[in-house]
C-alpha cells in the first residue's frame, strides 16, 4: 500500500504557480527524500499533503484515502519554520501537542517523559522553552513531531541548526523508525544526508518534478564515468591536465574527480595516468546527489 | 462553526487553563473588585474622620442682636455603612477683637467671627482663622450662621412654621410616574440605580468583553508570530482551533464577569443603597456572551491576517474604539435613552451590548427593540464567524506584508469555495 500518493496536483498563489502537475507516491516503510533548491515548492507540497492548504487541482491520498481527522493523528510533522510555545513548560507543551493528536493524557505524559529521557532532556522538563538553548529547542521540536508514535513522519529540514552529535542522534532516530516499518518523508537540501538516508527521492525545481526514483537508480542514470583518483604526490595534479579526453577535473581534499569526455573509457584514462604519476587509489564512481542536484538546477536555469 | 469535536475541547481546556494562570487575568479579576470596594469605602472613611473634630469658635457681635447658641452640633454627611459622626462647635463670646486674636494665638479657639455693625445692609460676616490649626468646616458653619441670623432677625415677629420655611424654603422631592399611573418617590438609591449602576454594568461588560477577546487576539497573533501555528494546523483544522479558543476564552470571560457582577450585587448592595434586578443580570450575561462571540471572532480574524502581535493590536484598536463609543456617549444615553442615537447605538452590533445594557438600566426599553438588537447581533456573529474562519484558513500561514483590503475580500470570496 502507498503511504502517500499525489496525482497531478497543482497549486498557485496569487497567479504564481507554486506546484505544477506533480505526481509521485511514497511507499510504506521507506525514507523518501523531498529535494530541491529554496523556493522549489517543498514546503507547499508538505502543506498540501497535510491538508493545511487545498490543491487547485489533482488528487492527494494519504494511507489510501483522503486525509481525515483520524489520518492526521497518524502523521507527525516537523515544520521548517520551527515554532513552540515560548512560555509554556516543556512537559505541559508536549502533552498538549500529543493530546491534539488524540493521545490520552496519561499516555501522552508517559511518552513525553520517556522521549525526554532518551534525548537527555529530562532534567529540563519543568523549564520553559525560552530558557533552552537553540539546539535543545530543535531537539524538542523534533520530539514533538514523534511524540504520538506516528506511522508517517514528515521532517522539513530536520538537521538545520544541529551540531554533529545531535545530527547523528536524529539520523539514528530516522533509521530506527524506518526499520520499525514506519514511513519517513525527509525534505532537505543537505544532499549528503539525503544520499546517505533516503531510499527514493523526488526533486522539485520551480514547482516541477525534475527527478524521481531510487537514489541508486538516479545516480547510475546520471553517471558520467566519473573517476576518483588519489595520487601519492599532490603536485601530480598538474600532469594530468595534459591528458587528452578529460572534460573536467574537480579537486577534493585528498583526491581528484575526473570526468572523461564521452567515448573515452575509464581504462584509457587509467593507462594515461599510470604513465605520468604514482597512483594510490583509482575508483569509478557515480556522481553524488549533490552534483546531480547542482547540475539539474543549473541546466534548468540556463534554459 | 463546526460541530464540537474532542480536539476542540482539548484546545478549549488548554486555553482556559493557560489564561487562568496569567497574572494579568488574576489581577484584573480580583483587584478590580478591590478597587471598586476602595471607591465605595474609603471616601466615607475619610469623610468620617476629618471634620469630626470638635472646635471652639470665638465671636464678636457688633450689632449686639445675634443670639449665638453655646454649642452647635452638625450631623455631617456621608455615604456608606459607617454613618456620619457628629461634630460639635462651641461658640465663645468676646467683646473686643484684640481679645479674640489673643485667644486664637494661644490656641483656645480655632477661629473667630466678627459680625460688623452694618450686617443688616451688607450681610457680611468675617471669619478669622490662624494659618496653622484645624480647618474650619466652612459650608456647615455658613449654614449654621444663616440659621442663627434668621433666628435673630425674625424670632418673635413671625410664627415658628414660617421661621422654618425661611430657613429651609423648598424641599424638592422627585417622583416617577410609571406606566400604570402610579407614582413612586425617587430617592438617592433610585438615582444610583438609574444612572450609576447602568454605567458600572456597561463598563464592566465592555472590559470583560475586551479582556477576553484581547486574550484571543494575543493568542492567535503569538501563535502565528512564533510559528507554532503550523504544528497546530497539522493536528487540528482551523475551525476546530478557532472554536476551541473561543470556547476556552469565553469561559474565562464569563468567569470574570460573574466575579465582577457578584461583587456589584453582594458588595455593592452592602456599600451602596441599590438593588439590582435579576433580569438585568440575566440580560447582561446574554449580552456578554453575544458581544464576546462577536468581538472574539473578529479579533481571531484580525490576528490571522496581521503578521505580528504589535500590528494586530493596532488594527484591533480601531474596532475597540468603535465599541467604546457608547461609553463616551454614556451620559447622553442615560439621560435620553429613547433618542434615535441611543436606539441606533443599541442596535448596531459593534455598540449594542454596552449601549443596550445602559438603556435597559436607565429606562424601560420596548421588548421588540431588545429582540431586534439580539437578532442583529446574532446575525452579525454568524457573518463574522464565517468571515474569520475563512481568513483563518487563508492567512494563518502567510507572513510578510499585510494584505490589502481588496486582496482580503478576494480571498474571503475564494475561501468560500
Amino acid at each position: 500500500m502507498h503511504a502517500l500518493e499525489f496525482e497531478g496536483v497543482s497549486k498557485s498563489f496569487a497567479e504564481k504557480n507554486v506546484i505544477r502537475d506533480i505526481s509521485f507516491s511514497v511507499e510504506k516503510g521507506e525514507i523518501f527524500g523531498l529535494l530541491g533548491p529554496n523556493g522549489a515548492g517543498k514546503t507547499t507540497l508538505i502543506r498540501l499533503l497535510l491538508d493545511i492548504i487545498k490543491p487547485d487541482s489533482g488528487e492527494i491520498r494519504v494511507f489510501g484515502g483522503s486525509l481525515g481527522s483520524a489520518a492526521k493523528d497518524r502523521i507527525g510533522y516537523l515544520p521548517e519554520e520551527r515554532g513552540l510555545y515560548r512560555k509554556t513548560k516543556l512537559l505541559d507543551m508536549l502533552i498538549y501537542l500529543a493530546q491534539l493528536k488524540n493521545v490520552p493524557k496519561k499516555k501522552a505524559h508517559a511518552s513525553a517523559e520517556s522521549l525526554l529521557k532518551s534525548l537527555e532532556l529530562y532534567e529540563h522538563r519543568e523549564k520553559r522553552v525560552e530558557e533552552l538553548s537553540k539546539g535543545m529547542q530543535q531537539k524538542i521540536q523534533f520530539l514533538s513531531s514523534i511524540i504520538h508514535d506516528p506511522e508517517l513522519i514528515i521532517l522539513d529540514e530536520p538537521f538545520s541548526g544541529l551540531d554533529p552529535v545531535s545530527t547523528k542522534t536524529v539520523e539514528d532516530k530516522i533509521l530506527e523508525y524506518r526499520n520499525e516499518g514506519r514511513t519517513v518523508i525527509l525534505s532537505t537540501h543537505m544532499m549528503e544526508q539525503a544520499q546517505k538516508l533516503c531510499d527514493r527521492i523526488l526533486m522539485l525545481n520551480k514547482g516541477q518534478r525534475v527527478l524521481y526514483g531510487t537514489v541508486s537508480g538516479i545516480r547510475k542514470e546520471h553517471g558520467k564515468n566519473s573517476l576518483h583518483v588519489e595520487f601519492a604526490e599532490k603536485r601530480s595534479l598538474n600532469l594530468i591536465r595534459e591528458i587528452q579526453g578529460i572534460r573536467k577535473i574537480t579537486e577534493h581534499d585528498r583526491s581528484v574527480e575526473i570526468f572523461p569526455e564521452e567515448g573515452i573509457s575509464a581504462q584509457a584514462v587509467l593507462q594515461e595516468l599510470i604513465r605520468r604519476a604514482e597512483i594510490l587509489r583509482f575508483e569509478q564512481a557515480f556522481p553524488s546527489l549533490n552534483e546531480i542536484f547542482i547540475e539539474t538546477v543549473e541546466s534548468a536555469s540556463g534554459e | 462553526m463546526s460541530k464540537l469535536s474532542g480536539k476542540t475541547l482539548i484546545v478549549a481546556r488548554y486555553e482556559f487553563l493557560k489564561t487562568i494562570k496569567r497574572k494579568e487575568f488574576l489581577f484584573m479579576t480580583f483587584a478590580f473588585p478591590l478597587i471598586l470596594a476602595g471607591i465605595a469605602f474609603i471616601p466615607p472613611l475619610l469623610a468620617g474622620t476629618t471634620p469630626a473634630e470638635d472646635q471652639s469658635i470665638g465671636y464678636i457681635d457688633m450689632t449686639d442682636s445675634f443670639d449665638f447658641p453655646e454649642f452647635s452640633t452638625s450631623e455631617g454627611f456621608s455615604v456608606g455603612p459607617l454613618g456620619a459622626k457628629a461634630s460639635t462647635i462651641e461658640f465663645v463670646k468676646y467683646e473686643e477683637s484684640s481679645e479674640a486674636r489673643k485667644a486664637l494665638q494661644s490656641g483656645q479657639i480655632s477661629s473667630y467671627l466678627i459680625v460688623p455693625e452694618d450686617f443688616l445692609e451688607t450681610g457680611v460676616i468675617e471669619l478669622y482663622t490662624s494659618e496653622k490649626g484645624t480647618p474650619v468646616p466652612g459650608a456647615e458653619l455658613s449654614t449654621e450662621l444663616s440659621n442663627i441670623a434668621i433666628d435673630s432677625l425674625l424670632k418673635g415677629s413671625v410664627d415658628e412654621p414660617v421661621l422654618q420655611r425661611v430657613k429651609n424654603p423648598v424641599n424638592m422631592k422627585l417622583y416617577n410616574v410609571g406606566d400604570n399611573g402610579e407614582s413612586s418617590e425617587q430617592g438617592i438609591a433610585e438615582i444610583l440605580t438609574n444612572f450609576g449602576l447602568p454605567f458600572l454594568m456597561a463598563f464592566l461588560l465592555f472590559f470583560s468583553i475586551f479582556s477576553a477577546s484581547g486574550y484571543l487576539l494575543r493568542g492567535v497573533a503569538e501563535e502565528k508570530e512564533n510559528r507554532i501555528m503550523e504544528v497546530l494546523l497539522s493536528s487540528v483544522t482551523p475551525s476546530e482551533l478557532l472554536t476551541g479558543k473561543v470556547l476556552g476564552l469565553g469561559a474565562i470571560g464569563l468567569l470574570q464577569i460573574v466575579v465582577w457582577l457578584s461583587v456589584v450585587v453582594f458588595g455593592g448592595g452592602y456599600a451602596l443603597p441599590v438593588k439590582i434586578e435579576p433580569m438585568l443580570l440575566f440580560i447582561s450575561l446574554i449580552y456578554f456572551l453575544l458581544g464576546f462571540l462577536f468581538f472574539a471572532s473578529m479579533m481571531a480574524g484580525i490576528g490571522a491576517v496581521t503578521g505580528s502581535l504589535q500590528e494586530s493590536q493596532q488594527v484591533a484598536g480601531i474596532f475597540t474604539f468603535a465599541a467604546a463609543f457608547p461609553l463616551v456617549f454614556m451620559q447622553f444615553i442615560l439621560t435620553k435613552p429613547d433618542s434615535s442615537l441611543a436606539i441606533f447605538l443599541s442596535l448596531f452590533p459593534f455598540t449594542s451590548p454596552v449601549a443596550m445594557l445602559s438603556r435597559i438600566g436607565a429606562s424601560e426599553v420596548p421588548l421588540y427593540q431588545i429582540a431586534a438588537s439580539l437578532f442583529i447581533l446574532f446575525v452579525s456573529i454568524h457573518a463574522v464567524i464565517v468571515l474569520s474562519s475563512r481568513l483563518f484558513r487563508v492567512y494563518l500561514l502567510m507572513y510578510g506584508k499585510r494584505p490589502g483590503v481588496n486582496e482580503i475580500l478576494k480571498n474571503v470570496r475564494a475561501g468560500g469555495r
